[in-house]
């Protein structure tokens, strides 16, 4: 874009109608020449000074409305909303798609997908990918104190039926009170083949759990576990949905809790009980 | 810094435009999920070294027209209007002239809107409010000072003299 809008001409008849060079003058979008133009016409003519002015205090107040310059959470603390996706880098995925293309388009179309679909037990006891994902969501949101959640428990209903029209089905969100754990609130997060949901729970320790929720396309009902570092996840599949309880508690208690969290949201926790 | 950590850090810049443009929290929060979206599946079309934030909010841009689209009619009630739930941050600036200023706000059509907000609470430059609307720089400084004379033609008019609490906007 070129930079030659900005040099309209000024200055030796600026009339108080020509409120793109104001405009522009507020934003300090103007070179310096006309800069100094316009500063010069401002002393001499009250009525372009007053809207100057009037325009000027709008700005402040729509920043002040909208939570302007006061509100960079962004740039000195970590974002307050998030977007996990696994993915490798640009580069990589190139010269994947290059490696592909060697090998023969066809065969590549033939055995891209597939090879995503290949049951876990196929290549050792790989972990589902959502209970992957949801081990990662774990550990992004958890430690985060002023954002944990994008809507907080105290608006359950909103967070209830906005998640749930986002995934497309009806959700619940059991309650851990008699193992100490309070719901903090939800995000939404993308999942693999659609949107996740993330309900997070915190004790009165400050300990957190959370239990991650997406529709997926396989149905098995087998409940597994996965760890990673000092985390555990319990996930388990019922009617599409894959569920996966997150947290760094013992695996005795965790698995406790999943059981008791299965059978809650409609699941037959019994069937995996050795 | 990896592509995916780059959109990651704009999310909360992108949430608070989408806020301010939609005044509807829950609307605002399903738009820039699809933005980011979008954005993720999309990598390929981005061009490394050009403007990421303009890119992205010319991505929420186009997803929230098209949603005003589907919506067809956008009911614009002063009782039940969805940004009189958001809450105007305290101080500085009295909480009535900032009720009034949402009102004129949310009166002003969607194209001075958005160009008012991009280049007074988002800070874009011309430039990158240019970029961002895909218009020469020459419109976004039309629009701009249009939509600042609005705002103050509407706030000096004062809620008296507007003459209907209810107005139906409809979108080609």
């Amino acid at each position: 874009m070129s930079q030659d809008d900005h040099d309209f001409a000024l200055p030796d008849s600026l009339k108080p109608a020509d409120l793109r060079a104001l405009s522009a003058f507020i934003d300090g979008e103007l070179p310096q020449g006309t800069r100094a133009a316009v500063l010069e016409h401002l002393a001499q003519d009250p009525e372009a000074a007053a809207q100057v002015e009037a325009w000027r205090s709008q700005k402040s107040a729509l920043q002040a409305l909208c939570g302007g310059v006061s509100q960079r959470d962004a740039t000195d603390g970590p974002p307050s909303f998030v977007v996990v996706r696994v993915a490798p880098p640009w580069w990589r995925r190139i010269s994947l798609a290059a490696c592909w293309l060697a090998v023969g388009a066809g065969l590549a179309l033939a055995v891209g997908p597939l090879a995503s679909r290949l049951p876990s037990g196929w290549i050792g006891a790989q972990p589902m990918s959502f209970a992957r994902r949801a081990d990662v969501a774990y550990a992004v949101y958890t430690p985060e104190q002023r954002h944990p959640v994008e809507v907080a428990a105290s608006e359950e209903q909103h967070l209830i039926s906005w998640l749930s029209k986002r995934l497309n089905r009806p959700l619940s969100v059991p309650s851990l009170q008699e193992y100490g754990y309070s719901l903090v609130g939800g995000r939404l997060l993308p999942g693999e083949a659609g949107p996740a949901a993330q309900f997070m729970y915190e004790n009165s320790d400050g300990a957190r759990l959370t239990l991650y929720v997406t529709g997926i396309t396989d149905d098995e009902t087998a409940f597994r576990l996965f760890r990673e570092g000092n985390r555990r996840t319990f996930y388990w599949v019922n009617s599409h949905m894959g569920y996966a309880l997150s947290g760094p508690i013992s695996e005795g208690k965790l698995r406790e809790i999943a059981i008791d969290v299965c059978g809650s949201l409609g699941g037959k926790p019994s069937s995996w009980k050795e | 810094m990896k592509f995916e950590a780059e959109v990651i850090s704009w999310l909360p810049q992108l949430r608070r435009y989408a806020r301010a443009l939609t005044g509807d929290t829950a609307w605002a929060d399903d738009l820039v999920q699809d933005t980011a979206e979008r954005a993720l599946a999309r990598w390929a079309a981005f061009r490394p070294n050009s403007n990421l934030r303009a890119w992205l909010l010319t991505i929420l841009r186009h997803l929230y027209i098209d949603q005003l689209r589907v919506r067809r009619e956008v009911t614009v009630d002063e009782e039940s209007a969805p940004w009189r739930d958001l809450v105007a941050p305290p101080g500085e600036v009295d909480g009535l002239v900032l009720r009034d200023l949402q009102r004129a706000l949310y009166r002003l059509p969607i194209e001075q809107r958005e160009v008012l907000l991009l280049v007074c609470v988002e800070e874009l430059t011309y430039q990158e409010a240019s970029i961002a609307l895909g218009v020469p720089i020459g419109t976004v400084m039309s629009r701009l000072s249009r939509a600042r004379e609005h705002m103050r033609v509407l706030l000096t008019e004062g809620p008296a003299r507007i003459p209907t609490p209810l107005k139906v906007v409809r979108t080609p």
